[in-house]
């Protein structure tokens, strides 16, 4: 069963590669497996820029990415909590969030530049606000999908509002949050390369070495870059998913 | 010793254009320790609203609800509620479940974990402590809720419809099952139900409900001996009293 | 049957007709002062005198993304710095020839003015800025690090768009840049920065911007790609004789004020004649920056420079 699912995508390289092969298409505009095979080679043994090779950007790039995203979920969990348990809490705050969610992380960076300066302090709040969102309201949501009665059954075994607050609203929204967690994190890593243009100090990120090789006129780099920003970010959603089925075993 | 019921009475304000509803008119009884109460009548006609006012889940409109003399105040150790749809929290097992209210009182680890041990051979829930309420089936699930409620020892057990969604086999077995547990201990239990077999084979007392807004019409008192055939000619004739009265509200 | 043919003509003639009198597309880069002749000829419309209708198909932050809107068949002509297009046709992401030379020199490394650096070598372990890899720019920088014995790998070397740059040095983010004019001229008429060296003094006469034309439009708009090259002269010849007025259109298309302009003008030598020898060195200097790989280098200037259109325009 397992191999079929690889039948497909398999045809569909061979195809790809045999237009190449027969210049159908161009290889500025599209270079082919072998090409892109070719170009992460490079990646991982020059580097892009030279001397700057692969697993240096990626590793750079996860730090960016988990202190952002560590700080979203930081924030965005409690105050979801409260937004969800609170309704004159969630009607105070909500409007101000409604009116900054819809700005995309890429027009902040600006105004993040001009805040947290050049580095990983404006790239990780890019991040920041790419991930924030979806934790934040996967969070509420969770909040307010636990049945009431529940809540009403902990005071009738005297819960303070604390106790309500950590062992029935937190554990009961959890899987909910685990949802958020996860749409967050893709964000995240999709902004990572946006979250790069701020200005990359030290000269490594996956977002600075694709648009390196855009500026080196590298497209089987380019390329080759694109596809391992996806495959990590794949890695990270399976990891994400062992940690969430491993925790929720009661659903 | 007695639970004081006092001119309870209790209206829901009403969003536009739904006017107000008037669900409790002036309920005054009075309950004497260690009694079990059946409360029976029409649906909706406000019997679980009774049980979450005297809970403290809901304010009365009017009028108080005494134990001992004193009034009772929301989250008193003195109350436990058992509910229709079990409440259970699903993500706790269920010695999780069951040790919650200790665990909120504080009590060390330790001494909840033998209490807690303690009540699930007595609820015949060996082999499942560690199982999941999606695990178990309703009749199990039922005896978690009622064994977390009763594990608290609160004076005053309430206890809504708790077997309506079982099956009648299980239902009987879980009603034998709650009487052996009950006459070991001392509990004043008020119970809602809509079965009237059920009220007649359980009950120290029936109090009858009118259809909404409910009023007491009827207190039936049966002192017959437990446990009782459910065939007996003197059940059926209490059952035929409740029936009589119950078919006027219709 | 005789009704279709007559359509099929109608419309073929049609394309035709379009495709011909269809503009030029033309690309610059933004708010940099090398454009100047680009600007002077479509405000004096010396293209159009030409016979050549033109139009502005893109505005650049860099060279190296205006290379790409040629490879993505966007662009008939474009001026730009010579080194991303080099870059572009080595790595053959586009095809493009290189018609007129636009400038030589032309830009400054620009440090803090009362700052820590005060000499390149000064420069190691702080942080220098350069608009895009593989620019003019970047390979300036470099030659200078190790005209002063400096290993470019000592230095943190950031990519910054232009307009950011300024900005980064006066809080103190960055140490240095090196861009085009009028950003060196407006760190100084600011009061931010002061030049560290121009690229004048890093390499004389070094060719910077080139005007280049897309091969394919080449070959089958030749016409229309002299027109322009004629009227790219006529520009240049424009800034020489009426500076003034130059400095007003300067002024126009880069919105900055009249002092930085005519102070960045200074630096910048405006010449159509192409470079052969400059254009050599930049080959051997991205190979050895491991940018591009060239097989055979006069092939390849050959293939990719064409001085023969300016010399007929100044025979003439």
């Amino acid at each position: 069963m397992k191999k079929e699912r690889f039948l497909i995508p398999l045809l569909l390289i061979l195809i790809w590669q045999g237009l190449s092969f027969l210049q159908v298409i161009p290889s500025y505009k599209l270079p082919s497996p072998i090409e892109i095979i070719l170009g992460f080679k490079d990646l991982l043994m020059i580097g892009v820029p030279p001397g700057h090779l692969l697993h240096h950007h990626v590793l750079y790039s996860l730090y960016r990415v988990a202190l952002g995203y560590a700080i979203a979920a930081l924030l965005a969990i409690p105050l979801g909590l409260l937004m969800g348990w609170s309704s004159k809490f969630l009607r105070m705050v909500r409007p101000l969030f409604e009116l900054i969610r819809p700005i995309p992380p890429l027009a902040w960076i600006p105004i993040a530049i001009l805040w947290f300066g050049i580095g990983i302090k404006s790239a990780a709040f890019i991040i920041f606000l790419g991930a924030f969102f979806p934790i934040l309201l996967n969070t509420i949501s969770g909040v307010l999908s636990i049945h009431p009665i529940l809540i009403e059954a902990a005071r009738t075994l005297h819960a303070s509002e604390r106790d309500i607050f950590l062992k029935v609203l937190f554990p009961g929204a959890i899987p909910s949050i685990f949802v958020g967690m996860r749409i967050g994190i893709g964000i995240g890593w999709m902004t990572l390369v946006a979250a790069e243009f701020t200005g990359v100090k030290e000269g490594f990120g996956l977002g600075y070495m694709i648009m390196t090789a855009r500026d080196i006129q590298r497209p089987d780099e380019i390329l080759a870059g694109m596809l391992v920003i996806g495959v990590m970010g794949l890695l990270i959603d399976i990891g994400l998913r062992a940690i969430e089925s491993k925790t929720i075993k009661w659903q | 010793m007695s639970l004081d019921l006092l001119e309870l009475s209790k209206t829901f304000p009403g969003k536009e254009p739904v006017e107000s509803v008037h669900v409790l008119e002036n309920i005054h009884h009075r309950i004497e320790n260690g009694q079990f109460i059946s409360i029976i009548g029409p649906s909706g006609c406000g019997k679980t609203t009774l049980l979450r006012i005297i809970a403290g889940l809901e304010k009365a409109s009017a009028g108080k609800v005494l134990l001992d003399g004193k009034e009772l105040v929301q989250g008193s150790e003195d109350v436990g509620m058992v509910f229709q749809e079990y409440a259970l929290f699903p993500w706790r097992t269920t010695l999780g479940n069951i040790e919650m209210g200790l665990e909120i009182k504080g009590v060390d680890r330790e001494k909840r974990r033998s209490t807690v041990m303690e009540y699930i051979r007595t609820f015949d829930l060996s082999g499942f402590e560690n199982h999941f309420p999606r695990e178990l089936s309703g009749g199990m699930k039922q005896r978690v809720a009622i064994a977390r409620t009763l594990i608290m020892n609160p004076r005053v057990v309430l206890m809504d419809e708790p077997f309506g969604s079982l099956d009648s086999q299980t239902r009987n077995a879980m009603q034998e099952f709650l009487l052996r547990i009950w006459q070991k201990r001392a509990d004043t239990i008020i119970f809602v139900t809509h079965n009237v077999d059920e009220a007649v084979f359980l009950s120290d007392e029936i109090v009858v409900f009118s259809k909404r807004p409910a009023r007491i019409i009827k207190i039936l008192k049966i002192e017959y001996p437990r446990p009782r055939d459910r065939t007996s000619e003197e059940c059926n004739q209490i059952r035929r009293d409740v029936l009589k009265v119950l078919s006027k509200e219709s | 049957m005789k009704k279709v043919i007559f359509l099929f003509l109608v419309t073929l003639l049609f394309f035709v007709t379009v495709a011909h009198g269809q503009p030029v597309r033309i690309a610059y880069l933004q708010s940099d002062i090398h454009q100047l002749p680009c600007w002077v000829a479509l405000e004096k419309g010396f293209f159009e005198k030409e016979g050549v209708k033109v139009e502005v198909a893109g505005i650049f932050k860099a060279g190296p993304e205006l290379m790409s809107a040629f490879a993505a068949g966007a662009l008939d002509m474009g001026y730009v710095g010579v080194a991303p297009a080099t870059t572009a046709v080595a790595n053959k992401t586009v095809r493009v020839v290189v018609l007129a030379q636009v400038n030589t020199e032309g830009s400054a490394i620009v440090v803090k003015k009362d700052g820590k650096v005060q000499s390149i070598p000064e420069l190691v372990g702080k942080s220098a800025v350069i608009p895009g890899h593989a620019t003019v720019q970047d390979s300036l920088l470099r030659r200078a690090l190790l005209k002063s014995k400096t290993e470019p790998d000592q230095v943190k070397i950031m990519v910054l768009k232009p307009p950011e740059m300024i900005g980064a040095l006066r809080t103190d983010q960055i140490d240095a840049f090196i861009a085009w004019e009028p950003y060196p001229a407006k760190a100084l008429t600011m009061g931010v920065g002061r030049i560290l060296a121009s690229s004048r003094d890093i390499w004389k006469d070094h060719p910077c911007c080139v005007l280049a034309a897309d091969a394919k439009f080449l070959e089958t708009q030749l016409e229309k790609a002299k027109g322009v090259v004629r009227g790219h002269v006529k520009a240049i010849d424009f800034i020489r004789q009426h500076r003034e007025e130059a400095v007003k259109i300067g002024v126009r298309y880069t919105g900055m004020d009249e002092a930085s302009i005519r102070l960045a003008m200074e630096n910048v030598n405006y010449t159509p004649v192409l470079s052969i020898e400059g254009e050599k060195e930049y080959v051997d200097f991205l190979t050895k920056l491991k940018y591009i790989k060239v097989d055979d280098v006069q092939i390849f200037v050959d293939q990719f420079m064409r001085p023969d259109f300016v010399k007929e325009v100044i025979k003439k």
